[in-house]
């Protein structure tokens, strides 16, 4: 079985390849010779690909593989099967969540459940590391539930406001309730 | 007895890579070190560093730093006779180098008088556009507040709304219509109240494609006054500094003098004393405005040592103790070229967005004229606590184009994995063909955006930094260990 590894935002399959002789895998359906050597210094790696060699240096966390090579740091997160199924089932069924892209806390909610938001619309200013960013609507949308509150803090992936989605049945659900 | 009499020990009343700056310096003078250390940042490298680590409470750790009162009691229990405040949190708060005087202390930085005088920036400008120096066109709020948003407008545009406070860019607006306006002078004094708990406001000319340059002033207690060189510190977003250097590109001569002369002058007139740097605004014809002065050690004052020779810190600490500095402006030497990068946790294919994750692996880079100013450890967690900046990376070379050389190959050996940094950014501004030309000014960024966004990987790079995971993560290499043949030729596959 092979896994799914995510660079840069998109999945790629990796599998094993067994030959005699040295290690090989497949990414992508294309195979390569492939073997891992640790180095002399911490981290440090010899990759042997494709009768090259190249020196990288590797830190594991879990699933994510944070990997340096060529003056550029690599986030690579591998993706297990089951986490890959849950992420098939979830086609983000047009309604939309705003999740925070850093942690840090509100400074400003500016609407409330019910309202109808514009593309661009500011829904609440936020503050990380002594920055101020706002986060805008999407899309044409009405706001079904804002999670936090003035001053409240948050991390990363926290849900701020769920958005109910355009479509007219929801919209006009949406409308009602705030009446 | 130290190696400067009447200084035995100090406090260091910061945090992070400068904190550990200072006490390195002190330790070479023989002056014992201690420094407040909030729980955030127990076990960091200058948490080691001093000889005292001296814990301080607070909310959040910010908050701690600003606390006074507790730092000046810390002061007082362990026996310091001097503090040094470092930059940012207190370092240019007048009551608090009062308070540190009052307590019997020496205050390693100028005095509170021109700190008072020459830190604000609304105070500083009148100080010298009273002393006959060239300045923006500008307009204060508190002047008249009925009438500051017209005066603002017959500025021009496109205009500045500031801090009078400030710095940092907190709180900056760059406006270039009138429809503008208000909601920039609104924004600028929201957050004008939030980081400075001082909402008062003024308005600039904004000088179009401008070069920052300042210049380094040491000033003794005995009427000496020097300028130690300039630098230039163009390249900024969201207007703080990324890149800084010495000499300023294409930078001649005379200007060169003009400049440096105009800041011993300023410093002079304001009664400066010890460590300052004197900002310009300089514009594509030559002319230039004075900014502000900045009454503390800087961000990048290393690039002026690497060229200079001299230990900044050491010239503050033999200030602070009265004594008178040992050399002239004739006997200081300008050798080569000199430039230092911020390296911050953010993404700059994100806006600079601050990234926060685990340092999980940190490895400086090396080599001849390589200095690394870094406050980080392995192991520490990266927050939205403090500001983004990790560690600054400076080289000197025997000219500019060596050290753009050296910084470019010292930046592709920093490795730090676990959480984003801007290390690949920085060596493509360096490697960006304009700023090898020296045509460098404070909208570089913005400007060059396309060109320094992080190129596409090319399928071979993928697939070497994909394999690389693979190999090194234990579920993949374990699948591939429990088939029996041939598991015994692949068992090399480890991490």
């Amino acid at each position: 079985m092979g896994y799914d590894f995510a660079l840069q935002d998109e999945s790629f399959a990796v599998h094993p390849v067994h030959r005699p002789g040295r290690g090989h895998l497949a990414i992508e359906g294309r195979a390569f010779a492939a073997e891992l050597f640790p180095g002399l210094v911490p981290g440090e790696h010899f990759l042997e690909i494709d009768g090259r060699q190249e020196r990288i240096f590797v830190a594991v966390r879990g699933d994510v593989h944070f990997i340096h090579w060529r003056g550029r740091a690599h986030r690579v997160e591998a993706i297990d099967a089951l986490e890959r199924a849950r992420r098939a089932a979830d086609p983000a069924g047009g309604a939309e969540v705003i999740q925070a892209p850093m942690p840090g806390t509100v400074v400003e909610v500016a609407v409330a459940a019910g309202q109808t938001v514009a593309p661009g619309q500011l829904l609440m200013t936020i503050e990380s590391m002594k920055l101020q960013t706002a986060i805008n609507a999407p899309a044409d949308a009405i706001v079904g539930e804002v999670c936090v509150a003035d001053g409240d803090t948050f991390d990363q992936g926290d849900v701020l406001v769920r958005l109910a989605a355009g479509d007219e049945e929801d919209a006009g659900a949406n409308e009602e309730e705030a009446r | 007895m130290t190696s400067v009499p009447g200084i035995e020990k100090v406090l260091i009343a910061n945090r992070g890579e400068i904190a550990l700056r200072v006490a390195t310096t002190l330790r070479r003078l023989g002056i014992a070190s201690a420094a407040v250390v909030h729980a955030e940042d127990a076990g960091s490298p200058a948490a080691l560093a001093v000889d005292e680590a001296c814990p301080i409470e607070g909310e959040t750790p910010v908050a701690a730093h600003l606390d006074a009162d507790q730092i000046i009691r810390i002061a007082r229990e362990i026996g310091a006779d001097a503090l040094h405040p470092g930059y940012g949190f207190l370092a240019e708060n007048a009551p608090f180098a009062e308070a540190v005087e009052a307590a019997g202390l020496r205050w390693i930085g100028p005095t509170p008088e021109a700190i008072r005088l020459m830190g604000d920036k609304i105070e500083s400008r009148r100080f010298v556009a009273g002393a006959g120096f060239p300045l923006t066109p500008s307009a204060s709020e508190e002047d008249d507040p009925a009438t500051f948003a017209s005066r603002a407008e017959e500025i021009g545009f496109p205009l500045l709304i500031k801090a009078s406070a400030g710095g940092g860019g907190k709180g900056m607006q760059i406006v270039r219509s009138p429809g503008d306006l208000p909601r920039a002078i609104e924004l600028a004094r929201s957050e004008a109240a939030r980081y400075f708990a001082d909402d008062r406001i003024y308005a600039e000319r904004y000088v179009e494609s401008p070069r920052h340059v300042e210049v380094q002033i040491l000033a003794d207690a005995h009427g000496k006054v020097l300028h130690l060189g300039e630098r230039d510190c163009s390249i900024q977003r969201r207007f703080q500094k990324l890149v800084e250097e010495t000499p300023a590109p294409a930078m001649d001569d005379a200007l060169r003098s003009r400049i440096c002369a105009q800041a011993v002058a300023i410093a002079r007139a304001a009664g400066y004393r010890n460590a300052g740097t004197v900002e310009f605004v300089l514009a594509p014809d030559g002319e230039f405005y004075f900014l502000e002065m900045n009454t503390r050690l800087q961000v990048e004052h290393p690039v002026t040592e690497m060229v200079t020779g001299i230990d900044l810190v050491e010239e503050q600490v033999k200030i602070a103790a009265g004594q008178p500095l040992s050399f002239d402006q004739a006997s200081i030497r300008f050798e080569g070229a000199s430039i230092e990068c911020r390296l911050c946790a953010e993404d700059p294919d994100e806006d600079f967005r601050p990234a926060v994750g685990p340092l999980l692996l940190v490895r400086p880079p090396e080599g001849p004229g390589v200095r690394f100013d870094g406050g980080i450890a392995e192991g520490q967690e990266v927050t939205t606590a403090f500001d983004p900046m990790l560690a600054k990376v400076i080289v000197h070379g025997r000219d500019r184009t060596e050290a753009i050389a050296r910084m470019r190959k010292a930046l592709s050996e920093t490795v730090i994995l676990g959480c984003t940094t801007n290390a690949a950014y920085l060596e493509r501004i360096l490697g960006h063909a304009d700023f090898a030309a020296g045509r460098v000014e404070t909208g570089f960024i913005p400007s060059h955006e396309a060109e320094l966004a992080s190129p596409p990987l090319a399928t071979e790079e993928r697939d070497t930094v994909l394999a690389a995971a693979a190999l090194s993560n234990r579920d993949f290499v374990e699948r591939v260990s429990a088939v029996p043949e041939p598991a015994a030729s692949i068992g090399r596959w480890q991490n």
